[in-house]
């Protein structure tokens, strides 16, 4: 009886936290979209209102209408997918070398890749600016794209799926006189799906996310904006007039791409999320 | 079978070629200009090889700079302070989570702040932390406190950025805690419970114990991303008085980007590295030697 009771509050008490966890992780997004519908004095009201008194779904109609926000979206769509494409194809050739084929100064060689994940990105800032400068590169698209285009966690991880992969089965093929690159497009990209979709995910939804680099380029070049920079300027410049509201409109409209990717790609999400808990340091 | 293990050597390079290219453009390069421009008075407009090497003044100067002194205390409160309150928070959550039912759908929501834009999160909270029509103060005061000023008093923002941060980063973790724990053999607990310890009992002695790598990962992980941290603070600290939450990467991009001082940038930069790197060292000690092992 004692012991059934210990239980009973134990199993109450697990449920209160976890609950009361959950109630405050949900409650920012719940308020976003609320508040994304309340007109501005709606928005700025005193006691504050959770939820709007008549939903004005014309915020959304407007913010497209007054902020350049699809071409936004565009900015960001290329440089994540060319990014994304890049990693995926860096990657799964590194990989592979690393992997299977040996060669001198292999072992040196990932161990260097491995380190460079280490190195802040603020020591990077300036000299990948100045070379982007100097390739004339400033005013389009390459200088969000070409310095990521390599991923030393992306190498990493699709070594280690690689090296599931018995040897036997390239060996037979390299028998039957099929060529490395052979091998690679015809056993080791169709093997590898899995590993790369995790990798894709990661990949396009961090650039999709990432800030500091595109603010630094699109100073001087306004017209690569893409959405998180577009959003810190407007929530600067909206700040104190009329049309704040529109902000959490612009928000809503850029967190739901990656929601709704996260929810159909989770398991690849969470699945390479985990690995990169368990990479070396 | 030579001729093929030829061909593997020139493929293993030829694959790589990309890699190397990229490393030694966007890497090597990199740091030894950094390392270069930290001895050189340069604004970026002027050609680099024009630009006067100065020696170690830049070094100098940082240290005299009050505002870097600033961003080197808050970045270090912040990085404690966030890695610590998150891994004990994610540590919790994940053992309350684990077979707990619906547990997929709590760690769902959990996580979803890990893939939201940081400036979209800091937005949201920029907005909840609003001293009249924020929800934050309005919970304040239904319970009978005060409201805070919590972006704009100098004692508080700091606080404020680390508990937007602390919400945005427990899923992450916790997620990560979940795998360790369920890579933990259930004999270990039949055992225990055999001797009869239970509960807490159970979770000092068995589970933390075996969690020791996980816990040294994230750690070290956690550190070294909190240092280089720039969303949070910058959107979040804005409005904040004195710059009183300036962190170190956002002090690099003003001194860079806006005030164009190349060289002291660099320099920040660079002291900076050693400072990550030492504070890593400082943690794979103090979690001693078994647990590098132990996760190996």
């Amino acid at each position: 009886m004692n012991r059934d009771r210990k239980k009973l509050f134990w199993e109450t008490f697990r449920y209160a936290v976890i609950i009361f966890g959950a109630i405050w992780m949900i409650l920012p997004f719940f308020w976003l979209f609320s508040a994304s519908l309340m007109t501005p004095q709606e928005l700025l009201a005193f006691p504050p209102k959770i939820l709007p008194s008549h939903p004005q779904w014309q915020n959304y109609k407007e913010v497209v209408k007054r902020i350049p926000i699809l071409l936004h979206y565009k900015n960001s769509l290329i440089v994540s997918l060319s990014v994304t494409i890049s990693v995926l194809l860096t990657s799964s050739l590194s990989g592979y070398s690393f992997a299977k084929l040996k060669f001198p100064g292999e072992e040196v060689f990932f161990r260097f890749v491995l380190s460079t994940m280490m190195f802040p990105v603020f020591i990077f800032l300036i000299p990948v600016y100045y070379l982007m400068r100097l390739f004339g590169w400033l005013n389009n698209y390459l200088s969000l794209i070409t310095p990521f285009i390599v991923s030393g966690y992306g190498i990493f991880l699709i070594r280690q799926f690689i090296l599931t992969i018995p040897d036997e089965l390239l060996d037979s093929a390299r028998i039957d006189g099929a060529s490395e690159i052979i091998i690679y497009f015809k056993i080791i990209l169709p093997l590898l799906r899995p590993a790369l979709a995790t990798l894709a995910i990661l990949t396009f939804i961090g650039q999709w996310n990432s800030f500091l680099w595109p603010l630094i380029i699109t100073t001087s070049a306004p017209q690569l904006t893409t959405l998180p920079v577009g959003i810190s300027r407007l929530s600067l410049a909206f700040a104190t007039t009329e049309t704040q509201h529109l902000i959490l409109a612009a928000l809503v409209l850029q967190v739901i791409p990656t929601a709704i990717l996260f929810l159909f790609l989770q398991r690849y999400y969470i699945k390479g999320f985990v690995l990169s808990g368990f990479s070396e340091i | 079978m030579r001729k093929s293990l030829e061909n593997r050597t020139g493929a293993g390079y030829s694959f790589l070629a990309p890699a190397i290219i990229f490393y030694l453009v966007f890497f090597l390069f990199p740091v030894a200009f950094s390392f270069l421009t930290s001895f050189k008075r340069w604004n970026m407009l002027t050609p680099f090889i024009n630009a006067p090497f100065i020696g170690f003044k830049n070094f100098l100067d940082l240290l005299r700079d009050d505002l870097f002194i600033m961003a080197l205390r808050n970045t270090l409160f912040y990085a404690i302070l966030t890695v610590s309150i998150t891994l004990v928070l994610a540590l919790f959550y994940a053992v309350m989570i684990n077979k707990a039912r619906f547990s997929v759908l709590w760690r769902f929501i959990y996580f979803a702040p890990v893939v939201t834009p940081q400036v979209a999160i800091a937005t949201i909270w920029g907005y909840l932390y609003n001293p009249n029509s924020g929800l934050l103060n309005a919970i304040l005061r239904a319970i009978g406190l005060k409201g805070l000023n919590w972006l704009t008093d100098p004692n508080v923002a700091l606080f404020s950025v680390i508990l937007t941060a602390v919400w945005a980063g427990l899923g992450g973790s916790m997620l990560i805690f979940t795998a360790s724990l369920n890579n933990i053999p259930q004999e270990y607990y039949d055992a225990a419970n055999l001797d009869g310890a239970t509960g807490f009992k159970e979770f000092w002695n068995i589970t933390l114990p075996l969690l020791k790598p996980t816990l040294l990962f994230l750690s070290a992980t956690g550190l070294i991303s909190a240092w280089q941290v720039f969303d949070l603070p910058y959107m979040l600290g804005r409005n904040a008085p004195a710059k009183s939450v300036i962190t170190v990467s956002w002090y690099t991009y003003e001194i860079a980007f806006q005030d164009l001082k190349m060289g002291k940038a660099s320099a920040g930069a660079f002291l900076l590295f050693i400072a990550i790197f030492i504070i890593t060292l400082i943690v794979l000690r103090l979690f001693g030697k078994e647990g590098i092992e132990g996760y190996e």
